[in-house]
């Protein structure tokens, strides 16, 4: 490591931004109703973005890149085989929220909405007597709250958080329109990304003006500031900020929060530069796939390097954040969920999330609960999928289980044998019509201890389809392709996932 | 008041040809790159989005024409005696040779166009690598502008040539604005 900073002279170059409320009260934790009235008790979902379980020590990573995670997981529930059931933000994070699949809430496109049923059979509409508020960085994410906040009471702008003024004036301006406008913003007056923007004179004042007001915050930051585009943030803004607001709101409350990080750009603080390097770590290495690209070996194992030490930052901010909900008595009357909305691969020759390529690194992402009052750890290694979250949280907070949601109530809640050798299926179909059958698309089919993978009408794939049949318990690496070896299981299973798909198709022939 | 001030200095009509030709580059620089970015925009969300982004794209297009317009018009003030013509076709030809660099310089981005190996190797083992990349950049440019404006202000016939570019660039430009136009209908309907 390079140098270390103490929080104080982090925060004295931050206030050089005008962030506002966050910072003013650091040292606030103020003494916080300690019950709630029956089974309420308040929740907070916190989602950070492409967080794989496959880089996480707890989950048997050779890197230490949690150790705050890691100490606080030896008083919370962990969910060791917790999938999300799609590998991006949309379809991951509307299963999230609805707690159906993709093929259900058809928010399996890009930046796509749930369809319009769905738009009030959310997790926001299940705790009605809550109060309900939302925050993301992520501008997918927010796609999808926006359309949900006629049952969210406070969802905070996304610009809120963000270091950038001129689009917070854009998003202010066009606030009907205002993903687009962004779009269309960033795109004419950001040079950084691809060295070329719409605007060939203005986008050089205001790159200039934007160096200028984060010059001190930069230093801090030597791969760039976190976030995509012109959209930056820093994570301890973020953190600050939520733990702020939810300090004054009144209980019971369910909160949502979506930070990008540790999303591409990898962007990690100073504090944990190059925490890595050098550091002898050899992941394992597997064949390039049929979605990768050969060659580029040495490019992903940088990229993973970065990735880890980017969850380093990540991990800081969840280890203060939990902290001072400990501290404050908020936690005794409080779920916390850890999640994400999908993982990230680094292997095989795809770097990234946006492939059909549905290896664990990318299916597989944390989940740990912290429950109320608990101070000993408990470990679940039943499969369990994002789809599950709502009805557990509904059930324990004595509110009805909603009859849409296709997860179940999650182990140590329900009997673990109320899930054993169920389903668990992931979409992706970025080329499909929205409201189309499913012909062109990825999925993932996990069933006992085997995984299918069924690829179909890719554009992106020279076969019309693609069978992989991996035993993930026997195998976690996935270096066997079973799909030869056992064509029985591989064709029981690709019938059952076949049957599965005519049923959901079925509706929209 | 001040639009006596302004009318001593230009025509009005000589300030439109000003206006549509800052207009010109801009429109079309947005233009080229919108339909670069159409497809994976369209994939990435839909048409109708797409559209948008584009109709963003002009307008934003169309508010730097103005201002960029209006920085010119102020540097007008300190070309000496000449009359209002002139004084226009020497403002539209540096935005235009501004702009044919700008647009240069996002190519060499665009196309992945980046020194040869022995330049780099060069500039790796000087003392001052940024100032001579700095220098190198200034001896390409400058002749590309002192070149032209010397032309202009010793040739009439350039000056002539000029003026005519200048009124075809503004034919064209009217064109352009009728895309802001339906862009601006666009961006309201959205925002509706």
């Amino acid at each position: 490591m390079s140098r270390r900073l103490n929080r104080r002279e982090f925060l004295k170059l931050a206030s050089c931004i005008p962030l506002g409320w966050s910072i003013a009260s650091l040292s606030k934790t103020p003494a916080l109703q300690a019950s709630l009235p029956g089974n309420r008790k308040n929740i907070i979902i916190l989602v950070f973005d492409a967080f794989s379980a496959y880089s996480l020590p707890i989950y048997g990573y050779g890197r230490s890149t949690t150790p705050n995670i890691d100490r606080l997981s030896k008083k919370a529930i962990v969910y060791h085989n917790h999938f999300t059931n799609g590998s991006f933000t949309s379809p991951g994070t509307a299963s999230l929220m609805t707690g159906v699949l993709p093929w259900t809430h058809r928010a399996f496109r890009p930046n796509s909405e749930v369809a319009p049923a769905f738009g009030s059979k959310t997790i926001f509409n299940v705790f009605k007597n809550h109060h309900r508020i939302a925050y993301t960085h992520n501008g997918w994410a927010y796609t999808l709250l926006r359309q949900f906040s006629q049952d969210i009471d406070e969802l905070m702008p996304r610009e809120t958080l963000l270091l950038n003024s001129s689009d917070k004036v854009i998003a202010e301006l066009f606030r009907n329109d205002d993903d687009i406008a962004s779009v269309s913003w960033e795109r004419a007056m950001n040079t950084e990304e691809d060295g070329n923007a719409y605007s060939l004179f203005l986008s050089q004042v205001v790159e200039s003006f934007k160096a200028a007001r984060t010059r001190d915050i930069k230093k801090l930051f030597p791969r760039g500031l976190p976030g995509e585009g012109t959209e930056k943030f820093l994570l301890e803004t973020a953190t600050d900020a939520i733990w702020e607001r939810l300090s004054d709101l009144s209980q019971p409350f369910v909160g949502y929060f979506h930070l990008l990080p540790p999303h591409a750009p990898y962007s990690t603080s100073l504090e944990f530069f190059n925490a890595f390097k050098g550091d002898h770590y050899q992941a394992i290495r597997k064949p390039v796939d049929i979605f990768g690209k050969p060659d580029i070996d040495t490019i992903l194992s940088t990229k993973r390097t970065e990735y880890d030490e980017f969850i380093l930052y990540c991990d800081k901010e969840f280890g203060r954040f939990y902290d001072r909900l400990e501290s404050s008595g908020l936690l005794d009357n409080t779920w916390l969920i850890l999640t994400s909305d999908h993982g990230e691969l680094h292997e095989r020759g795809i770097g990234g999330h946006m492939t059909d390529a549905l290896y664990q690194p990318l299916v597989r992402v944390p989940l740990i609960i912290f429950e109320p009052g608990r101070n000993t750890g408990m470990d679940i290694h039943e499969y369990t999928s994002a789809v599950d979250i709502l009805p557990t949280m509904a059930y324990l907070n004595g509110e009805q289980v909603p009859a849409w949601t296709e997860g179940s109530i999650l182990p140590p809640f329900a009997p673990a044998a109320n899930i054993s050798g169920r389903n668990i299926y992931l979409l992706r179909a970025v080329f499909n019509d929205q409201y189309a059958p499913i012909k062109m698309a990825s999925i993932m089919l996990v069933k006992e201890n085997y995984k299918l993978l069924y690829h179909f009408g890719l554009p992106t794939m020279p076969e019309d389809e693609l069978v992989r049949l991996f035993d993930i318990r026997s195998d976690p690496e996935e270096m066997n392709d079973l799909s030869l070896s056992a064509p029985k299981i591989a064709q029981d299973l690709l019938a059952e996932l076949k049957n599965k798909l005519k049923e959901v198709n079925e509706p929209y022939h | 008041m001040a639009v006596n001030f302004i009318t001593q200095k230009y025509s009005r009509q000589g300030l439109g040809t000003l206006f549509l030709t800052c207009a010109f580059p801009l429109h079309l620089w947005t233009l080229i790159l919108v339909f670069r970015d159409i497809s994976w925009l369209t994939d990435r969300t839909n048409l109708w989005d797409a559209i948008g982004v584009a109709s963003y794209g002009m307008i934003f297009a169309f508010i730097e024409s103005v201002l960029v317009f209006l920085v010119l018009v102020l540097l007008g003030f300190v070309i000496p005696r000449w009359d209002s013509d002139r004084r226009i076709a020497f403002l539209a030809l540096l935005i235009l040779i501004t702009a044919t660099w700008g647009m240069i310089a996002q190519l060499l981005f665009i196309w992945n166009v980046s020194l040869p190996a022995w330049a780099i190797q060069y500039l790796r083992t000087s003392n001052h690598p940024l100032r001579m990349l700095y220098a190198g950049a200034l001896a390409v440019v400058t002749p590309t502008v002192v070149l032209p404006v010397y032309l202009f202000i010793r040739s009439k016939k350039a000056v002539a040539l000029m003026h005519n570019i200048t009124e075809r660039i503004a034919l064209l430009t009217m064109f352009y604005l009728c895309f802001d136009l339906v862009g601006l209908i666009i961006i309201i309907i959205r925002n509706l």
